[in-house]
C-alpha cells in the first residue's frame, strides 16, 4: 500500500477544499472498495479525506412531492430498509439487497456505491500487465482472455469491464439525479450522464471531477415505481455479482403499458438504460410476446466474446421475467 | 445383513468450542513474538523464463525495511538434503523447489523476492517497489498443451496405473450395453478460512522456532531441520489451532522457508502471513483432470469390463499425483475387467497437491456420473445397478472388504430420501414452473493408519493430560481424542485435557488421510495399556491394596478409574487411592513409536450414499440443491456432532465442486484470474440445502482399537456425481464439464 496522509473532514467546504488543492486525494466513505484496491495497489491517492463525520446520511422527501433525497453517506442497508424506499421504490431497495453481504452493506454508502469500480479481473490485480482503465494504453487483457464477466453493450476494443453495482442499475431505471458539490459550488448530473462508456478513455469511469464530492441522490416521484422490481442471475445463490441483472418499474392501465422503465446490469460499463426496449414497449399490451420483442430490440446490437456469449440470451430471458413479474403485481 | 449396533459415541460438544467463539484460541499467526518483522512477497508474472536483474534500490530505501531475500542473497538452505527420505516421518513437500534457489521461473505467481519490513504495510510498500525483469519463453499451461512430455507415474500411496483382465474385448464387442464418457474438473482451490502463515524465529544461528499453520508439525520439523542441517531437536513448530485446511497446509510450502530465510537475512523473527490472494499459487490446489470413462455390462446390469484414464498436472517442480482412477474405479465395483491409467502433466502453472479425498473426489465425480449413464442406457434404477455389481472383495486385491455397509447405505438412503417415487424419466418431476431431479452416488474413502505415540500424565486428583503432536484442523479432533483417551484411559470426559499441536509432544501423523482419530486413537489406546500397568506395578507392591502381591500381569481396567484382577472381579483399587498411597502427586507414561501393522487380508474402505434433490429455473438456469440425504459406513463415531459436522461440510463441499468451484486462469499470462473469495465461488449458506446424514455399520476392530476408520474426506466424494446425475434427471443434459454454471444450461428451456 503507497504512503498517504489522513485526514477527517467536519464539513463538506472541508472536504472539498483538500481536494481542490490535491489532485490526488481521495474521499474515504464506507472503504469497501476504496481500501481493498489500495492494498492491491490499484489505487494509490497520496491523501485521504475521511468523509464519515459529514451530516449527509438522511434519506428525506422532497419537498412539493417532488419525490425522495438519498445522502451520500446513507449506508447500503439503511436505503434498502427505510419505509420511503421500500414503499415507493422497492426496485432500488431489492437491488441494494441483492449486493454484496449484510456486513458490506452496513459499511458501504450511496456516493461510494455509485464510484465502485469493475471487479473486471485484470482491472483489479496489477500482476496483469494489461489494462487500458488501469494503465492506459496498455492494451485489453480480458478482450482474449478470461472474459465470462465482461461486457455484451457499449463495450470498445479498449475496455470490456462492466460496472459491478446492483445500486446503480435501479438507479439508471429511477431517472436518479447526483447531487455534487465543490469549492466551486454545486451541481446536479442526472445517473445517465454519470456514468461514461468506456470509448478510448476507459481510465475514466464517470463524469465527477476528481475535487467533487457527491452529497445526494435524488430520486424523482415516480408513482408508478411502486410496482418495480429487480431480477439478479448470479453463478450462487447469494454473495456473487450479476451476470446479468434487470431493474423495471411499469406502469400498466388496462393491460395497456403505458410507460416503462428498464435497465440491465452486468452486461456494459455502466448501468445499461434500455431505451430502445422502453420504446418497444409503450402502447403494446403486456405480456410475453411484447416483453421479448423489446429484449430483442434492445440486445439486438449486442457483442459477445469467448466466454460470455451466452450472456446476450440470459439477458433477454431476465428482462422478460422482470416485465412479467411486474405485470403481474397488483 | 448386520443390525446398526454400537456406533455412535455421544454428542459431545467440543472442548474448544469456548476458545474458538470468544477469540482466545490463538491461530499461528496470531502468536506474539518479540521484535517481529513482516515479510511480504514479489511474485513472478510470468509464467516460464529466468529472471534477468531485480533491481531493489528503491525498495532498500523505503521507510522500515530490515531485509529483500531474492535469489542472488538468499541464506539458502541445504535443499538437496530435504529432497530425501520421504517416509510418512519425514514431512511432506509438493515442490521440490526451494524459493529464490536459482534464477528460473516455472509458474506465474512463483516467489521471486521478499520484503521483510517493520510493519505490514512498510513491507507490502517496498515490495511494489522492486523492479524484476525477465526473460519470459514460452508456458504450457494445459494438460493439451504439455502432451508431449507427459509421463506415467506411480503414485505415493499404492498403485496408481492399474490392470486387471482384459477390458478390450468386451469393449469392442458388440453384446454389451457400453457408454464411453469424457468427463472434467477444473482447478479446484482449498480455500480454508484461515490462511497459510508462519512466524519464523531463530535463536543465535542452530535453534529455529515455527509458528506455523500446518496440518503435520512433525513433518515441517523434518523437512526444515535436515534443509538447514540442524539436529531435529533444534526445530520446534507450534499450532495448536488450525482453522480449516483441507489439504493445503499438508505440505510444506514456499513462505515456511521464506520466513526462516527472511529471519535469518533481517536478524529478527519474521511473520509470513500467505494472503488469500496467494493461496491460489503459494500452497497448492486440486489438479485440473480430464477423465474417460468406459463401461461395458450385460443386460441385466452386470459390468464386464470398466476403463479409467485420467490425466492430471502439476508445475515443472511439483510432484503430486492425484490418482483418480485407482481410488474410484479400482475398488469400487465387481467386475472381471478393469484397467486404470493416469498421465501426469508437467504445465507451467503452480504446483498441484492433496484436496479433500484427493483422487477418491474427483475420481468418484467421474465413474458415479458414467454409472448413472449406464443405468440409463440400461433402462435400470441407479441404485439397482450398484447393487448388481456389489463387491464384497476388493476388486483388485482380491481380499474380503473389513466391516463394509454399503448396501444398508442404499436401502436406508433410499427409504428417507423416498426415492422409490422417482419417476426416472428426465423432466418429469417437475414443480411448478420448475425442473426437478433427483440423483444418488456411492461415496468412498480408504482407512489410512500412520505412525503415532503419545504421552500421559495422570495425577492424584484424578485428572489427566495426554499429549501427541496431532493437529485439529476444526474437524473436532481435540473433542474426538479427549473422547478416546477418557474411555482408554477410565477417567472422566471433564477431566482429560488433550494437548495437541507442538513438536515437544511425541510423533503425531500428518492431519491427511482422514487417519488423525484412528491413528492417534490406537496410539492412545496403547499408552492407557502403559499407564494400566504402571498402576497395577505401584499397586502389587503395595501391601495396603487389594491388589497386593498379585502379577501384574493379571491386572486391567476393569472399570473408570479402576484397575482390577482379571482373574478375581472383587480384587480392585483406585487410580487416586494407589498414588495417594504409593505418595505420588502423578504418574507419566509414553507409548512407542512404531511402524502400523497391516492386515493384508482385508480391504479397509469407508463407504456411503448421497441422494440429492436439484431444483432449476429452466429459462434462468442456476441450479440450486434443495434436498440431500446421506448414509455413511465409516465404522465407529467416536463424537457424533463433528462427525456429523465433517459429512455436511464435505457434501457442501461437493455441491460447490458440482456448481460453481473453478480457479480460473488467464490464458496469455497463466495468472489466476479468480483469486479471492468473490470471484473464486464456494457454496453460500443460501446454497447449502438441509442435510440429513446417518451413520450405519458397526465398528471395524478389524482395522484398529478403537474401531473407527476416518470421517474427514468421505463427505466430499460422489457429491458432486450426485448433484451431476440430478441435473440430468431434472433436464435430460448431461454436462460432464465442471463446474455446472448457468450458461451450460441455456439450452434446456
Amino acid at each position: 500500500m503507497n504512503p498517504f496522509s489522513y485526514t477527517r473532514a467536519t464539513d463538506p467546504q472541508q472536504a472539498t477544499q483538500a481536494t481542490a488543492t490535491n489532485a490526488s486525494a481521495k474521499f474515504l466513505a464506507g472503504g469497501t472498495n476504496l481500501i481493498d484496491l489500495m492494498k492491491m495497489g490499484v489505487e494509490r491517492p497520496t491523501q485521504l479525506v475521511d468523509v464519515n463525520r459529514l451530516s449527509l446520511a438522511q434519506i428525506e422527501e422532497l419537498p412539493n412531492g417532488c419525490g425522495v433525497r438519498i445522502g451520500a453517506l446513507a449506508r447500503n442497508s439503511d436505503v434498502a430498509q427505510h419505509p420511503l424506499i421500500v414503499q415507493r421504490y422497492p426496485v432500488l431497495s431489492q437491488a441494494l439487497l441483492a449486493g454484496a453481504s449484510p456486513q458490506l452493506r452496513n459499511l458501504a454508502t450511496t456516493g461510494g456505491n455509485l464510484l465502485q469500480r469493475t471487479r473486471c479481473y485484470y482491472f483489479y490485480d496489477p500482476a496483469f500487465p494489461q489494462c487500458n482503465k488501469r494503465n492506459p494504453g496498455s492494451g485489453c487483457g480480458a478482450l482474449n482472455g478470461f472474459n465470462r464477466i465482461h461486457a455484451i453493450l457499449g463495450q470498445s476494443e479498449q475496455c470490456i469491464a462492466t460496472n459491478p453495482s446492483d445500486m446503480n442499475v435501479a438507479l439508471a431505471a429511477l431517472d436518479a439525479v447526483v447531487q455534487v458539490q465543490s469549492a466551486k459550488g454545486t451541481r446536479s448530473i442526472p445517473i445517465a450522464d454519470f456514468h461514461r462508456l468506456p470509448g478510448d478513455t476507459p481510465n475514466v469511469d464517470t463524469n465527477l471531477q476528481a475535487d467533487e464530492l457527491i452529497t445526494a441522490v435524488d430520486l424523482p416521484a415516480i408513482p408508478f415505481a411502486t410496482r418495480s422490481h429487480y431480477l439478479k442471475v448470479r453463478d450462487r445463490a447469494s454473495y456473487a455479482f450479476a451476470l446479468v441483472s434487470v431493474a423495471v418499474a411499469l406502469d400498466v392501465q388496462n393491460g395497456r403499458i403505458n410507460a416503462a422503465r428498464v435497465a440491465l446490469g452486468g452486461v456494459a460499463h455502466k448501468a445499461w438504460r434500455a431505451q430502445k426496449a422502453e420504446a418497444a414497449l409503450v402502447g403494446k399490451t403486456a405480456g410475453e410476446k411484447a416483453f421479448r420483442a423489446a429484449a430483442e430490440t434492445e440486445l439486438a446490437a449486442a457483442k459477445g466474446y469467448k466466454h460470455n456469449s451466452f450472456k446476450i440470451e440470459l439477458a433477454k430471458r431476465a428482462m422478460v421475467r422482470a416485465l412479467s413479474t411486474v405485470a403481474q403485481m397488483t | 445383513m448386520a443390525e446398526t449396533v454400537n456406533i455412535l459415541g455421544p454428542a459431545r460438544n467440543r472442548v474448544d468450542g469456548r476458545l474458538k467463539v470468544t477469540g482466545a484460541a490463538k491461530y499461528s499467526v496470531e502468536f506474539q513474538v518479540p521484535n517481529c518483522a513482516y515479510g511480504w512477497t514479489v511474485e513472478s508474472n510470468v509464467a516460464k523464463g529466468k529472471i534477468l536483474s531485480i533491481d531493489t534500490k528503491s525498495a532498500q530505501a523505503a521507510p522500515g525495511v530490515l531485509a529483500i531475500v531474492t535469489h542472488l542473497n538468499a541464506p539458502k538452505p541445504k535443499e538437496p538434503a530435504a529432497k530425501k527420505h520421504r517416509g510418512q516421518t519425514d514431512g511432506i513437500r509438493n515442490e521440490e523447489r526451494v524459493p529464490f534457489s536459482d534464477d528460473e521461473i516455472h509458474y506465474a505467481g512463483q516467489y521471486v523476492a521478499l520484503v521483510v519490513a517493520k510493519t505490514i504495510e512498510q513491507a507490502r510498500y517496498a515490495a511494489s517497489l522492486v523492479k524484476v525483469s525477465y526473460a519470459p519463453e514460452e508456458p504450457l499451461l494445459t494438460m493439451n498443451a504439455a502432451k508431449s512430455s507427459a509421463t506415467k507415474p506411480k503414485g505415493s500411496f499404492g498403485p496408481v496405473q492399474i490392470k486387471k483382465g482384459d477390458v478390450d474385448l468386451p469393449l469392442k464387442g458388440t453384446s454389451l450395453t457400453k457408454i464411453e464418457q469424457i468427463y472434467t474438473t477444473p482447478t479446484e482451490t482449498h480455500n480454508p478460512i484461515e490462511m497459510s502463515g508462519t512466524i519464523a524465529a531463530w535463536d543465535r544461528d542452530d535453534k529455529l522456532t515455527l509458528y506455523d499453520a500446518t496440518q503435520f508439525v512433525k513433518g515441517v520439523q523434518s523437512v526444515i531441520a535436515r534443509a538447514w542441517n540442524l539436529p531435529i531437536e533444534n526445530v520446534r513448530v507450534i499450532c495448536p489451532f488450525v482453522g480449516g485446511a483441507f489439504g493445503c497446509k499438508g505440505a510444506v510450502w514456499p513462505h515456511v522457508f521464506a520466513a526462516a530465510m527472511g529471519a535469518k537475512a533481517a536478524g529478527v523473527p519474521v511473520k509470513m502471513h500467505v494472503t488469500r490472494r496467494n493461496m491460489f499459487v503459494g500452497t497448492g490446489h486440486r489438479t485440473p483432470t480430464t477423465q474417460t470413462i468406459a463401461l461395458a455390462a450385460t443386460r441385466d446390469g452386470k459390468l464386464r469390463a470398466m476403463r479409467h484414464v485420467s490425466h492430471i498436472a502439476t508445475s515443472p517442480v511439483g510432484d503430486h499425483v492425484e490418482s483418480c482412477g485407482a481410488r474410484s474405479t479400482g475398488m469400487m465395483y465387481e467386475s472381471p475387467a478393469i484397467q486404470v491409467e493416469e498421465t501426469l502433466h508437467k504445465i507451467n502453472v503452480a504446483s498441484t497437491t492433496f484436496m479433500r479425498a484427493p483422487g477418491e473426489c474427483p475420481g468418484t465425480y467421474a465413474l458415479e456420473c458414467a454409472m448413472d449413464e449406464l443405468a440409463y442406457a440400461l433402462k435400470m434404477d441407479p441404485v439397482q445397478l450398484r447393487l448388481t455389481n456389489y463387491a464384497d472383495n476388493h476388486p483388485v486385491k482380491n481380499v474380503p472388504f473389513s466391516a463394509k455397509h454399503l448396501k444398508e447405505c442404499y436401502q436406508v438412503g433410499a427409504e428417507k430420501f423416498g426415492w422409490a417415487k422417482r419417476n426416472p424419466q428426465p423432466r418429469s418431476m417437475r414443480d411448478g414452473d420448475l425442473l426437478g431431479g433427483w440423483g444418488m452416488a456411492t461415496k468412498t474413502y480408504p482407512a489410512h493408519k500412520m505412525e503415532a505415540a503419545a504421552k500421559v500424565m495422570l495425577r492424584a486428583d484424578g485428572s489427566a493430560t495426554v499429549q501427541c503432536a496431532a493437529h485439529d484442523l476444526g474437524t473436532g479432533a481435540y473433542t474426538a481424542l479427549t473422547q478416546i483417551a477418557s474411555e482408554q484411559l477410565g477417567v472422566p470426559f471433564e477431566k482429560v485435557k488433550f494437548e495437541l499441536g507442538d513438536t515437544d509432544f511425541p510423533f503425531g501423523p500428518v492431519a491427511g488421510g482422514s487417519n488423525t482419530t484412528g491413528t492417534v486413537g490406537t496410539a492412545i489406546h496403547e499408552v492407557a495399556q502403559l499407564l494400566h500397568k504402571a498402576l497395577a506395578d505401584l499397586a502389587v507392591k503395595d501391601s495396603e491394596s487389594p491388589l497386593y502381591n498379585l502379577s501384574s500381569n493379571d491386572i486391567a481396567m476393569i472399570a473408570p478409574g479402576h484397575i482390577g484382577s482379571k482373574i478375581d472381579n472383587k480384587k480392585s483399587d483406585a487410580y487416586i487411592d494407589i498414588l495417594r498411597r504409593a505418595g505420588r502427586g502423578s504418574i507419566e507414561v509414553q507409548s512407542e513409536l512404531k511402524e502400523p501393522e497391516e492386515n493384508k487380508k482385508m480391504a479397509f474402505q469407508s463407504f456411503g450414499a448421497d441422494f440429492v434433490e436439484v431444483k432449476i429455473d429452466p429459462l434462468l438456469p442456476r441450479v440450486q440443491v434443495t434436498r440431500v440425504v446421506s448414509v455413511i459406513n465409516c465404522g465407529r463415531v467416536v463424537t457424533f456432532k463433528p462427525a456429523r459436522n465433517q459429512i455436511i461440510g464435505g457434501i457442501n463441499m461437493g455441491i460447490g465442486m458440482a456448481l460453481m468451484e473453478a480457479t480460473e486462469y488467464d490464458p496469455q499470462t497463466g495468472l489466476p484470474a479468480t483469486r479471492n473469495l468473490a470471484d473464486y465461488h464456494v457454496v453460500t449458506n443460501a446454497d447449502a440445502p438441509v442435510i440429513d446424514v446417518t451413520f450405519v455399520g458397526e465398528p471395524d476392530f478389524a482395522f484398529n482399537p478403537i474401531g473407527c476408520r476416518g470421517i474427514g474426506e468421505i463427505g466430499i466424494t460422489g457429491a458432486a456425481a450426485a448433484v451431476a446425475s440430478a441435473i440430468y434427471h431434472a433436464t435430460g443434459k448431461r454436462v460432464r464439464d465442471l463446474p455446472i454454471t448457468p450458461d451450460k444450461l441455456m439450452d434446456i428451456a
